[in-house]
């Protein structure tokens, strides 16, 4: 189990030369697909790597030379690496451009800037009522297939995507089978440890990861911990698109807490909803794509609650508070918090909110507010 | 000697108040005369119009706001009520004055609206959806979603086209069906869009006058006229109104006055994004004793600049050529496409400098704003600054900042001229 950690957070560390080395070693050509809901598995079936895109931990420099303060982190952090060169590896870049208005700065600075040989814009649909979503968001994904195509000369056939889809849908168990490892035995694993474990698999080639995922199961299975029972869970919910500074988790588990579980997109949003095997298998991505849950406030859907999602989540999990993890200049979050918290209060739940930016928070107003949430649910 | 600029005022602009007033006053009393009322964002309210409802406007009610003064206090209610500072100050501002109305808060009257029988939702940017849809959990209001999605490649529009014209015809026109229990009235849309082709064909005439050295008028002016383009659609009095401004606008040039005495403007400047509708006045001020004056942007040229491609004949259709057909106003939204206006704009309006408005909280015009403003001075040698503001929020705008900017982009103007 150490090993394996060891060698994620290796990965995690240095994705920029971990990338470059499967690139080297592969003769792969690498795609960055901008989170959170381009669907690598075409981009595989091409014989390419999709790799997620991540925010760096430098500040941003030669970046605001392109955009504005006021974008996201990895908005800024993205555009900054591109920018800087620090993404040589990266021979195409898709963009989900109707995901937020940021993901709308890409397009322009990328190919005026960085030039990468295969750029592309998807537009896919809100999750709106009326047959046209449903096949516009067939149409933008067999618009993207055949791009693929010509850029990689690969065709795509049905049958390559479809054991692609298989290959995607197995490492989806097996975050699932250590998501669930954690739930019985939230102790096995440092919070930092499981966001690493996701991201690794959104920079590794996912036959490689779901072998080392194979081995880290078979290890916490075996693993005994000792229960705490005098540490609160608590479920983190949020952190759209990006990694959240690692301290942060640490901080929450120091003061006391513990998390059995999460929502955030660097946890277990990344791996929800298997593709469907029966079928076309582009008609299959597109369903995963429309699915509602779990909701994600980039994809317009007002008719079921995000609340309802989290407080689901905190008693299955028999948890005690939720921690809002809204990341800063995020207008889909921002926009759906107060409803979020409004929920939050009416059910009775304790919640909190901590802003997360990219660059080096005060993390001693962030430990208040956490102290002060601990005290509140009853802890230390 | 410094020259003492001043702006000369155009007579007609002070007719549009009144138009606008009753506008909202109309739109307020709809109930009581048991009218049925829809909020629209994005270009869907035709369709509410169409139907014979009462209908709002995203953008124009929070123009509106900011024109009355309102805007200040209605966005302190939504942060009071939840909302986070950094949200679009548009969002806010809907979402503070309707918990206002149902918390019993006190604001301006003239700023309190009815909740709607419908929320049209037309998504150009994510924002315009997530203020439906908060609405929409907080109030129980019934959401008419449409997707419109901004064209970053040209060659995307044709079957974003087909999908956002399935969706006038397949949602959009079913539901105000349902909502106002009869057929869709296609000759109403028809007839509200021989209206704007009228008024916007004038319009078109009244912006010859920007060419002129000196300019005859202003952005500004152009800015407060805008209602009778866009939410005042279909209503004659725009014809009427945009008549006369051309009247006046012909007499200025017959006699040859400035929009800025005493002799005319000393730089032509292009304005990008939103205009900031709460902070007009400032930044009038901070122009005109330089003798600067903008006189085109990108905002106005979203309003149908090629009235000749407007058919009232095939009005759904039309509809959605404008934006995605050969109109292609929704490329004007992506960088590319601003690249390619601006690049029209500076040409045939003589622009001296590019003046960048970028909203802290609306980033649908800010894209990529500083590579724009390098792409075309490489390509004109026109110079460009961004200002940072917003449209209505004050606690987002820096008179220092702004000057600042503005004084480096005389600089550069200056220092090419020599």
């Amino acid at each position: 189990m150490k090993n394996v950690l060891s060698k994620i957070t290796d990965i995690v560390s240095d994705p920029y030369a971990f990338v470059g080395s499967v690139r080297e070693r592969t003769g792969k050509k690498v795609i960055g697909c901008f989170p959170m809901h381009v669907p690598e598995e075409l981009v595989h079936a091409a014989g390419m790597l999709p790799v997620v895109i991540w925010r760096s931990n430098e500040a941003v420099t030669w970046g605001h030379a392109h955009v504005p303060p006021y974008d996201c982190g990895i908005t800024r952090s993205f555009v900054d690496d591109a920018v800087r060169g620090k993404l040589p590896f990266m021979d195409g870049m898709v963009f989900h451009v109707r995901q937020c208005l940021q993901a709308g700065e890409f397009p322009y600075i990328m190919e005026k800037n960085v030039k990468p040989a295969y750029q592309k814009n998807l537009y896919l649909p809100a999750l709106y009522p009326g047959a046209a979503t449903k096949d516009f968001t067939i149409t933008e994904l067999e618009v993207f297939k055949t791009s693929l195509e010509e850029f990689s000369g690969n065709k795509i056939t049905d049958e390559k995507l479809k054991k692609s889809i298989e290959i995607y849908n197995l490492n989806r168990s097996l975050l699932e089978r250590v998501y669930e490892i954690r739930r019985e035995k939230p102790e096995i694993l440092k919070a930092k440890e499981v966001m690493q474990i996701v991201w690794s698999s959104m920079l590794m080639p996912k036959e490689d990861h779901s072998k080392i995922l194979t081995e880290l199961i078979s290890a916490m299975e075996a693993k005994e911990v000792i229960p705490d029972k005098t540490r609160i869970r608590v479920i983190p919910v949020g952190g759209l698109c990006q990694t959240i500074q690692t301290d942060i988790l640490d901080l929450i588990e120091d003061l006391g807490m513990i998390i059995p579980d999460d929502d955030l997109y660097m946890g277990s949003r990344y791996f929800a909803n298997k593709v469907s095997l029966d079928g076309d298998p582009v008609d299959a991505l597109a369903k995963r794509y429309l699915t509602k849950s779990p909701l994600c406030p980039t994809k317009g859907v007002w008719d079921i609650h995000w609340g309802d999602e989290a407080i689901k989540r905190l008693k299955d999990n028999n948890a005690k508070g939720i921690i809002s993890v809204v990341i800063k200049y995020c207008p889909p979050h921002a926009c759906y918090y107060p409803d979020f918290k409004s929920k939050m209060d009416k059910e009775g739940i304790n919640e909190i909110m901590i802003q997360v930016e990219h660059e080096i928070i005060s993390l001693e107003s962030v430990k208040t507010r956490l102290q002060t949430f601990v005290e509140i649910m009853g802890g230390v | 000697m410094d020259i003492k600029y001043k702006v000369n005022r155009l007579e007609t602009t002070n007719e549009i108040r009144p138009l606008v007033d009753k506008h909202w006053e109309e739109l307020r009393t709809a109930k009581e005369r048991g009218e049925k009322v829809a909020w629209a964002s994005g270009p869907t309210f035709i369709f509410a119009y169409a139907m014979g409802m009462k209908c709002h406007f995203m953008a124009g009610y929070s123009a509106y706001c900011g024109g009355i003064g309102a805007g200040e206090e209605v966005l302190k209610v939504a942060e009071m009520t939840g909302d986070l500072p950094e949200t679009c100050s548009y969002h806010r501002l809907h979402m503070g004055m309707a918990e206002a109305v149902a918390r019993d808060i006190p604001i301006n009257p003239q700023a309190i609206l009815p909740m709607p029988d419908l929320m049209v939702a037309g998504r150009l940017c994510p924002e315009m959806s997530h203020y439906a849809e908060g609405l929409s959990r907080r109030f129980g209001i019934r959401v008419l979603p449409v997707d419109l999605p901004s064209v970053y490649n040209i060659e995307d529009a044709p079957r974003i086209r087909e999908f956002v014209y399935r969706q006038f015809k397949e949602v959009v026109i079913p539901t105000v069906e349902d909502v106002c229990g009869k057929p869709f009235d296609y000759d109403r849309m028809s007839e509200i869009l021989s209206v704007l082709k009228k008024v916007a064909t004038l319009r078109n005439q009244c912006w010859e006058f920007f060419k002129e050295k000196p300019s005859r008028w202003t952005l500004w002016d152009y800015g407060v006229s805008i209602a009778p383009v866009f939410y005042m659609m279909g209503n004659p009095a725009g014809i009427t109104y945009y008549e006369k401004l051309l009247k006046e606008l012909q007499e200025r040039k017959k006699n040859n006055i400035p929009a800025i005495a005493p002799e005319g403007e000393k730089y032509r400047l292009y304005w990008d994004g939103w205009l900031p509708w709460a902070f007009l006045g400032k930044f009038m001020r901070k122009f005109t004793p330089h003798g600067a004056v903008c006189i085109c942007g990108r905002y106005p040229w979203e309003f149908f600049p090629n009235p000749e491609l407007i058919d009232p004949e095939n009005p759904v259709e039309s509809w959605a050529d404008l934006y995605y057909g050969k109109g292609q106003l929704i490329h004007h939204f992506s960088p590319r496409g601003t690249v390619d206006l601006i690049g029209e704009l500076i040409e045939d309006y003589s622009i001296d400098g590019l003046l960048m408005f970028s909203s802290k909280t609306c980033r649908i015009m800010n894209l990529s704003q500083p590579d724009i403003i390098d792409t075309l001075d490489k390509k004109y040698g026109v110079p460009g600054v961004i200002v940072e503001g917003d449209m209505i929020d004050p606690a987002m705008i820096s008179d220092s900042q702004i000057e600042t900017r503005l004084e480096a982009l005389y600089e550069m103007i200056d220092s090419r001229r020599k």
